[in-house]
């Protein structure tokens, strides 16, 4: 799920990137201005402050723990938004697992620096903005069976994943990274994030009814609200597929742009002046010529750039080993 | 046999040992690298596909910073083919959907598929290893105070900072419940989910205790909902960061903009 850096292309970073900043905006100016509401909302966010970096530790540790699935041999472990949100409430957890996200992407290079806007869109705002607050909260109750709380979590953790496939989807094809087609790509990546959604709101159930059990009000952010939020499941599903279809759109739109006019003028230039093939005499011979002479045979420049490249990246590197060397007798 | 937890904590020590070494790198400023960093990553992602000896050349990049940092390159380029698998299973289908032939190696017909699948995973590699070379050569702590000059807001980066800060406590933890567990498993390395579940809510609820604490210990500090900021340690930009940038930066937009390795093979010809 964490896409790297080779899957991405400049725009489709900086356009990721730039909602995201929007949403992590947004995100502190709401605790911020529960710092400055009266006392009982301070106080909140006093607490908030330590909880929340202490819970992005546990995300941390929980995903390393992994859990079985049944029947497979193969084992899995929690991305754990649901989890958070349920704990802090939406936006605290959106800000919890965006750091989250940071941190993994430079301890652990997992997931790339600069499709960090992505992956923070995909995983944290998909799952706590979008699939918490539309799929969680109308389902879940105050004093919720552990069916309920199941059946809860499975179905969050399930859109949360499939929107988030989807939008893998979206940015690939935009970057123009992948030959497939989209709807082929989709099929491709929809049976296995379904699977994960599965496998992720099943250890999210688990681990929310044994908390329910142990110890209730931790689950904060599920108390703090009444039962009946104002939203009913199949109006929040409506506005949810809504929503996809909308990015959908824009993002196939960017898709389908041309490369842009620069490379676009150059190829037609570079294509008009590729030199016509010899026809006097000299000419043929002195092309047969070069060709048994060449070291490396006349088809394409691109492989004579590949080997050039690689000699001078052999050489830049065994310099730097004598470099070392060096200093180290030194 | 070391499970993922023994080596994620082992993982943060090496990083931590990397970025307290000395070398002309680790004494760049962490904005300068930063934004280096940055230049190369947008230079060589806008690079198309299909100029595979192209995005060969800003292997250069790697190579040379990971010399200055007195880093092992073979060890830098080790750790970052992990981030294979995932970069692979997404290119892979390039191979069966563009098989218009490029040139020919021999007998060995080569398909621009294969080069735009080379090209992924030459991308993958080369972005994996910037980025452990910056974090190599500068270490958490002045990675997020250099983000922080550089706008990134208070909260978050405290957040980054709390985080890393208890990353360590509780991986130590979850590590002594995965230990008593498996001890007690015969031999199974797996957490059924009846087994997984109790578990994580009992590092959750753990957690959450630690987290009242925490902030009790805060509130007798004077803590009031807001972090003061963290001085001290503010190394000030010097002329060397200047030149580091500013070098990296036209060598990168340079070989973005004229494309050099083809110039050169068309003059030779």
């Amino acid at each position: 799920m964490h896409m790297s850096d080779a899957l991405v292309s400049p725009t489709v970073f900086a356009v990721a990137g730039a909602a995201s900043l929007a949403l992590l905006g947004t995100a502190i100016r709401k605790m911020q201005s529960a710092n400055s509401a009266p006392h009982n909302a301070r106080e909140h966010n006093e607490r908030i402050v330590p909880l929340m970096g202490v819970m992005g530790a546990f995300v941390f540790a929980a995903q390393m723990i992994n859990f079985a699935i049944p029947g497979t041999g193969s084992s899995g472990h929690i991305i754990g938004g649901i989890l958070l949100a349920a704990v802090l409430g939406p936006w605290a957890a959106f800000l919890t697992l965006s750091s989250v996200l940071l941190l993994q992407c430079l301890l652990f290079a997992d997931g790339g620096f600069m499709a960090l806007g992505c992956n923070i869109l995909n995983m944290a705002a998909l799952s706590c903005l979008a699939a918490y607050p539309f799929v969680f909260r109308p389902i879940m109750r105050r004093n919720a069976s552990p069916g309920r709380i199941f059946a809860a979590s499975l179905l969050a953790s399930v859109v949360g994943l499939a929107l988030g496939a989807v939008a893998v989807t979206l940015e690939t094809e935009a970057s123009g990274i992948t030959a497939l087609p989209f709807g082929r790509f989709l099929l491709f990546m929809l049976p296995i994030h379904l699977a994960i959604g599965i496998g992720e709101g099943a250890a999210t159930g688990a681990v929310l009814c044994a908390v329910q059990r142990g110890k209730p009000e931790l689950l904060a952010d599920v108390r703090r609200r009444h039962s009946h939020s104002g939203l009913h499941l199949g109006k929040s599903l409506g506005l949810i597929a809504l929503v996809a279809l909308l990015i959908g759109g824009s993002f196939s739109w960017l898709a389908s742009s041309q490369p842009d006019g620069l490379e676009w003028s150059i190829e037609r230039t570079s294509d008009a002046s590729a030199a016509s093939p010899a026809t006097d005499a000299v000419h043929r011979a002195a092309a047969t010529l070069q060709k048994q002479t060449a070291v490396i045979p006349d088809y394409d420049t691109s492989l004579a750039g590949l080997i050039g490249c690689g000699i001078i990246l052999l050489a830049a590197w065994g310099g730097s080993q004598l470099h070392r060397a060096g200093r180290r007798q030194t | 046999m070391k499970n993922r937890l023994q080596s994620a904590l082992l993982a943060l020590e090496s990083l931590e040992t990397a970025a307290r070494q000395e070398s002309p790198l680790h004494r760049t400023d962490a904005r300068a690298k930063l934004l280096t960093t940055t230049v190369f990553l947008t230079t060589v992602l806008s690079v198309p596909l299909a100029r595979l000896s192209e995005i060969l050349l800003y292997a250069l990049f790697p190579i040379l910073t990971a010399a200055m940092g007195g880093m092992r390159y073979t060890s830098i380029f080790r750790k970052s083919l992990l981030v294979l698998p995932f970069v692979a299973l997404i290119g892979i289908f390039n191979l069966f959907y563009d098989r218009t032939p490029a040139f020919r190696l021999g007998t060995l017909i080569v398909t621009e598929g294969w080069i735009s699948f080379l090209s992924i995973l030459l991308r993958g590699l080369l972005a994996t290893q910037a980025l452990l070379i910056l974090v190599g050569s500068t270490g958490i702590h002045a990675l997020c105070r250099g983000m922080q000059r550089l706008g990134m807001p208070r909260i978050f980066a405290v957040q980054l900072l709390f985080v890393y800060r208890y990353l360590h406590v509780l991986l130590d933890e979850a590590c002594r419940m995965a230990q008593a567990r498996e001890a007690r498993s015969y031999g199974r390395r797996t957490f059924p989910l009846r087994v997984w579940g109790p578990l994580v809510s009992q590092l959750l609820i753990r957690t959450f205790e630690r987290a009242e604490q925490i902030h009790r210990a805060m509130l007798a500090r004077g803590f009031d909902g807001r972090i003061p900021d963290c001085t001290g340690s503010e190394t000030p930009w010097r002329s060397q960061d200047t030149v580091f940038l500013a070098t990296w930066s036209t060598a990168l937009l340079l070989a973005r903009l004229c494309w050099p390795v083809e110039t050169l093979t068309r003059l030779l010809r």
